[in-house]
């Protein structure tokens, strides 16, 4: 089998599994039932456990799950748009190579395509696909595409605190995606008030998003046979299981936690017990009674009103601790055990062994514990007293079938996983190196920012002058100092007001030059104190530059400001990328910051599309170029999908032309759809459909074997270890 | 080693609604349902064809659990159905008939799943918050300090089993035992909030009716050896009672994961049976006269036990423990070391009764909410009706009315103030009325299924109630004189009111809300239906007919 019958295979494959994902796609997707052998039936609108679900037997279908599932255990979103995506990707690659076609592809792309139908080298495709993602795609992100960012972050200062409002869209976004389309408002709105309740301080939500993601199962309870908007949030933790002794206490209540049986054994595993006499163990049974006894009572002493157990206790137990007044729950999973531990900071009681004295230094208090009967099943219900940033709160799932609270539970567990991503930094492997060469070529990068900039040209114009005008300063002072200054972004708006924060570990400033840099800056906008600001420490920045000569100095700039979405009217803060002057040898490593998000409604896609086209345009190399404009044209796939259903002036090729048009003329893009999504997320699927495609590329050859294949073990270098 | 075998693919359907075969089940289901509703319903025989036991009922979770559905989407149909009667054991062939006439309404008009589902939503708020309002004219609060309404619940509840055989006078008898019990379990100095007593109820097959009876205290009942032996003669006006949960048998605790090296000569049974003739010897010096245990007594200690003219009764088993804890106000005892007198309880007698052909120690507490009813045909459905109607104390009215009223509401209001639903939904005009039709014949057909007999539905004009005439009645008679009440029981015939065929055509009229209190206390055989779960089965039905619409893949794995 040779390449270019790989690509038509699975390219016939992915268009099988397309046509199911994208009955889900997006808001207006439904749902699927999947029944399983055992009887029991899911509801389903996540792309990953459908793909797992069918089964399948193509031997590239099961890479392509394989794929898709590597992908989802890293971000937790993204499997039908992965699928959709590599779909069109693979009908490019083949509708190149495919003569037949040729009506269809522009001239350039046709020639190519012959010189690679002619080479039949699909390996130097995945190769130039390879370099594709590691240069060109990290370098149109950071260079074009990080413009549009917004930030999910509300103020600019370095502690990073979240926004209630973009937190509900983005999630909003999210869950209709994942859950049937009468509930994902009820849904989004019920994992927003259970974050915002569990979250003690405003910037401990990292930790709360590690907590939940590890311990999500024991955080949530599911009831069937309800109503889904019975669904509801309890403060305190829901153990499933009942207590075995219950005794009522008011107050705060003092609990342990054990991990092995009060009451001592006859033997250890391991010792052996030797019997002589009847009166031998009548003795021993009375000692161990006595001592279990003795122990229960010292609890009793030591005001302990709760027992937490991760083991099954004797009848002996729990008979005295009845008698003792001490409630008792038996049997927790480790998982409880653990999340009980991290949220109170309770460690387990070790039962002394063999001396009569006891210490109890690890006891803490919960506010309440008491029963809790959720539809005829009884729970333990406890009040903890967090002592980290999480305040526990259980999410009660209620869904008159099991299969729809399971598809809750998958969703909400997905969008912990999301969120978890979205507030890593991610690094690009795109590094600027700044060069004089760079420098001559692209002065300055100018950033607008979108939807923000609804300023008359007049201004933007008067805001240009000044600026080139400071370069032009900046690069005579560089030319004596051998400095090289690099800017990335640098945009003011004069009626807003900005927030510049100057980091500087020697501030010098020659007070001369300063002074003379403000006069010239004033002539050129005397009245735009916002502008002025801005250079000032612009000017600042370089003679403190040229004093300390060859260290680097970094010069943060968060220039943040708040514009209004076309949308909502939500306040969106836009994210600025910092402004970093280097010396000449060293490198900047870009990266996506944590928190950027895009609107939905595949503003992502369009605007990855926009300017791979432009990027393709200025390419030099033709295989690049050929890559690009397969990829960019693929990258519409996703939004066609999803503005099918609509008519008229939301139909995809008006909504594609509006925004066409919009950053040719460098307005605002305007979303017909409030909503939000990560842009790391996104990220992240085009780089995994990328990797994908060209494992399927470097295939040529499927061999059918009989059994499983053995794994493969370098046994030498094992022996070397 | 375990062997692998290759999974096979699964099968996928797409728009699983669509396919013939799927409609055809869904109205064979609906059929079994429809034909079972109401007192009038027709009951079905069960039975798998090679013998073994039939089963004849009208009930849904006796029915929905035998039927063995194959059809994917009826499975999820039939589960939602059996997880609500699992929660509240009344309105499952409500829900499920209600489910079943949104998909086949839906499907006929032919619209978009999505705007139907969304409307369909919207009105099931409409409805809830209706129901939920004070201005609701079909819900009666419940007075505890009369038991007229709470026994016409309890009635409703027995008539619309038809499968229980019951005339019409052991209903009334079975209805007012049920009410006592519960009232029994209602403890007489109440705090902030009620702890219900406990009600066991003894099943006893082949007996009247009419001999059930409500006893207080607690039922054992008893071998026949016990029954040789006879009663102690009483020493006081109470008897002392310990109970155990430890087993008594002499077996031998856990050792532990170690080994136990056990010396030639050695006999442990023999040192556990001293330990247990020793507790014997701690009762009997303590004076109890009743020894009661979970689980097994060791023949020797029941020897010595009865030669001192204890009563022992063994393997009571866990689920009687709670009551008797309760009854006798004793501490179970979990060791087999000394007891400490506070754990021993005490009950005021102890007799033998004989019912039907079973013997039973009674238990006669000195006082208590606990009591055992003793049931000749058993029917604990009503049970859970009245405590969730304690939970939520109103009932909604029975026999049809409140879903036609429902029906005339909810068309009222969508036709007089569309705009708003308009405007948040999204949808035009014609949509919603298309989908509210759907919706509200989706209830009128509900109502109308509790007519078997071939008679006429109709609607009153100003209540909206539902009355039935009977079938091959004159056409032009006068309306009032052949129908008498309306499917309630609330309002006659008398009142000046105009009626209309219910699958008629006519146009909304505003149902009277505000149901007038004297209105509950008046009539004396009010139909009536629990609140809590009414509400909850038309939220679960609209649910899952959404859910059902909204399909579009079916993916069935093989293995």
């Amino acid at each position: 089998m040779a390449g270019p019958v790989s690509v038509k295979a699975a390219l016939e494959v992915a268009e099988v599994l397309e046509t199911i994902v994208s009955g889900c796609v997006g808001p207006e997707g439904r749902q699927v039932l999947c029944t399983k052998p055992t009887g029991e039936v899911l509801l389903s609108r996540d792309g990953g456990r459908l793909l797992q679900v069918l089964h399948l037997e193509h031997p590239i279908a099961r890479m392509m799950v394989a794929c898709v599932s590597s992908h989802l255990r890293k971000t937790g979103d993204g499997a039908k748009t992965f699928v959709i995506f590599l779909c069109h990707l693979l009908r490019g690659l083949h509708a190149v190579t495919d003569k037949r076609k040729d009506s269809l592809i522009s001239e350039n792309i046709q020639t190519h395509g012959r010189h690679w139908k002619n080479c039949c080298q699909w390996k130097f495709i995945s190769q130039a696909l390879v370099t594709f993602q590691t240069q060109v795609l990290d370098y149109v992100m950071d260079q074009y595409l990080s413009r549009h960012f917004l930030s999910i972050f509300s103020s600019s200062t370095k502690e990073r605190t979240l926004c209630r409002n973009s937190l509900e869209l983005l999630l909003e976004a999210y869950f209709c995606g994942r859950v049937g389309r009468n509930n994902h408002n009820f849904i989004s709105q019920l994992m927003c008030d259970y974050f915002f309740k569990c979250m003690a301080c405003e910037s401990g939500f990292e930790e709360v998003f590690e907590l939940v993601d590890d311990c999500f199962v024991e955080l949530n309870v599911g009831v069937t046979g309800l109503p889904v908007s019975d669904s509801r949030i309890m403060a305190g933790l829901v153990l499933h299981r009942d207590f075995s002794v219950y005794c009522p206490a008011d107050g705060d209540i003092r609990t342990v936690i054990v991990t092995e049986t009060i009451q001592p054994a006859f033997s250890t595993s391991g010792s052996e017990f030797i019997l002589n006499s009847e009166a031998q163990f009548q003795a021993s049974q009375f000692w161990i009674m006595e001592r279990t006894k003795a122990m229960m009572k010292y609890l009793e002493s030591q005001n302990v009103k709760l027992l937490l157990s991760s083991v099954k206790q004797p009848d002996l137990v729990i008979f005295c601790a009845r008698l003792k007044g001490i409630s008792v729950v038996e049997c927790l999973s480790s998982g409880e055990v653990s999340l009980i531990q991290r949220v109170i900071g309770l460690s387990p009681f070790v039962l002394p062994q063999a001396s009569s004295q006891f210490e109890i230094s690890n006891t803490a208090l919960v506010k309440f514990c008491k029963p809790l009967v959720l539809r005829a099943k009884r729970y333990v219900h406890l009040g903890l007293i967090s002592t980290c940033s999480f305040i526990p709160h259980c999410l009660v799932l209620c869904g008159p079938v099991q299969g729809l609270v399971e598809q809750h539970k998958d969703a909400l567990y997905g969008a912990f996983k999301m969120l978890r991503q979205l507030f890593k930094d991610l690094d690009l492997n795109y590094v600027t190196q700044a060069s004089d060469q760079n420098y001559t070529s692209s002065p300055l990068i100018y950033k607008n920012s979108r939807e923000s900039n609804q300023l008359p040209e007049v201004v933007n114009g008067s805001i240009q002058s000044p600026h080139q005008g400071t370069i032009v300063k900046n690069r005579d002072e560089l030319a004596k100092t051998q400095t090289y200054l690099k800017v990335y972004s640098n945009l003011v708006v004069p009626s807003v007001e900005l927030e510049t924060r100057i980091l500087c570990s020697t501030p010098k400033v020659t007070p001369t030059d300063t002074y003379q840099t403000d006069e010239t800056l004033r002539c050129f906008s005397p009245n735009k104190t916002g502008i002025i600001d801005n250079h000032e420490s612009f000017t600042e920045s370089n003679s403190a530059n040229s004093t300390t000569e060859n260290t680097r100095i970094e010069i943060s700039y968060e220039n943040l400001q708040v514009t209004k979405t076309a949308g909502k009217g939500s306040m969106l803060p836009v994210r600025y990328k910092s402004l970093e002057i280097c010396t000449s040898q060293s490198y900047c490593f870009s990266s996506i910051p944590a928190g950027c998000v895009l609107p939905v409604g595949g503003n992502f896609e369009i605007l990855l599309h926009y300017y791979l086209l432009n990027y393709a345009k200025i390419c030099q190399q033709s295989e690049e170029t050929m890559v690009s404009m397969i990829i960019a044209n693929a990258l519409l796939g996703i939004p066609k999908i999803l503005y099918k259903s609509k008519k008229g002036n939301y139909s995809f090729p008006q909504i594609y032309l509006k925004a066409l048009h919009a950053l040719q003329t460098s307005q605002p893009m305007v979303s017909s759809q409030t909503g939000l999504e990560s842009v790391v997320g996104k990220y992240q699927l085009l780089t995994s459909v990328l990797q994908c495609l060209t494992k399927i590329l470097t295939i040529d050859l499927v061999i059918n074997i009989k059994r499983q294949p053995q794994e493969i073990y370098d046994q030498d270098s094992e022996e070397e270890l | 080693m375990s062997r692998f075998e290759a999974k096979k693919p699964s099968l996928c359907k797409s728009e699983p609604l669509t396919s013939e075969r799927v409609r055809a089940t869904l109205s064979v289901l609906k059929g079994i349902v429809t034909s079972c509703y109401g007192p009038l319903g027709r009951l079905k025989q069960l039975h798998n064809g090679l013998g073994g036991s039939v089963c004849t009922t009208s009930q849904s979770s006796a029915l929905l659990a035998n039927l063995s559905v194959t059809h994917p989407i009826l499975k999820i149909l039939t589960t939602s159905m059996q997880n609500h009667v699992s929660c509240f054991s009344d309105c499952g062939l409500f829900t499920a008939i209600l489910c079943c006439n949104l998909i086949e309404n839906a499907q006929r008009i032919g619209l978009t799943p999505s705007t139907v589902i969304k409307l369909n939503k919207h009105l099931l708020r409409l409805c809830i918050s209706y129901l939920k309002s004070e201005a609701c004219g079909c819900r009666i609060p419940v007075d505890f300090s009369s038991t007229q309404i709470l026994l016409c619940l309890v009635r409703s509840i027995l008539t619309s089993k038809p499968a229980s055989m019951l005339t019409r006078k052991e209903i009334d008898h079975i209805s007012t035992l049920i009410l006592r019990a519960f009232l029994l379990t209602i403890p007489e100095n109440t705090e902030d909030h009620i702890i219900l007593g406990e009600s066991i109820i003894v099943p006893l097959k082949g007996q009247r009716v009419i001999d059930s009876t409500v006893l207080p205290g607690i039922l054992i009942e008893m071998s026949e050896v016990q029954l040789m032996k006879g009663l102690p003669v009483k020493k006081s006006d109470s008897l002392k009672v310990a109970l155990f949960c430890a087993s008594l048998s002499g077996d031998l605790s856990d050792t532990g994961e170690g080994t136990v090296v056990v010396s030639y000569g050695v006999s442990l049974e023999n040192a556990v049976l001293d330990q247990l003739l020793n507790l014997g010897r701690q009762l009997v010096s303590d004076h109890v006269d009743l020894v009661m245990c979970q689980k097994v007594i060791h023949p020797s200690l029941k020897q010595f036990l009865s030669m001192h003219r204890v009563i022992a009764i063994d393997r009571v088993g866990v689920a009687l423990m709670e009551p008797l804890s309760k009854v006798t106000g004793s501490q179970p005892v979990g060791s087999l070391g000394s007891i400490s007198p506070s754990s021993y309880g005490s009950v005021k007698d102890l007799c033998t009764a004989k019912f039907g052909f079973k013997h039973f120690f009674h238990l006669i507490p000195n006082e208590a909410t606990v009591c055992s009813l003793l049931l000749c045909n058993r029917n604990d459905t009503a049970w859970d009706e009245l405590k969730l109607t304690l939970k939520e104390p109103c009932v909604l009215l029975g026999g049809g009315c409140t879903e036609t009223h429902l029906a005339a509401y909810i068309r009222h209001k969508t036709c007089n103030e569309p705009e708003s639903i308009l405007k948040d939904e999204g949808c035009n005009q014609t949509e919603l009325h298309l989908i509210t039709e759907a919706f509200c014949s989706a209830l009128e057909s509900l109502a109308a299924s509790l007519e078997h007999d071939g008679g006429e539905i109709l609607t009153d004009m100003k209540y909206g109630h539902f009355w039935s005439l009977q079938a091959d009645s004159p056409s032009i008679v006068n309306w009032p004189d052949l129908l008498s009440r309306c499917g309630c029981g609330l309002y006659n015939s008398q009142e000046e009111l105009s009626w209309s065929f219910l699958r008629s055509t006519c146009h909304p009229f505003a149902p009277q809300t505000f149901l007038p209190h004297e209105a509950a206390g008046s009539a004396n055989y009010l139909t009536l239906d629990c609140f809590t779960a009414k509400l909850n089965g038309l939220q679960v039905a609209v649910e899952t007919a959404n859910l059902i619409l909204d399909l579009s893949y079916v993916i069935e794995d093989k293995n």
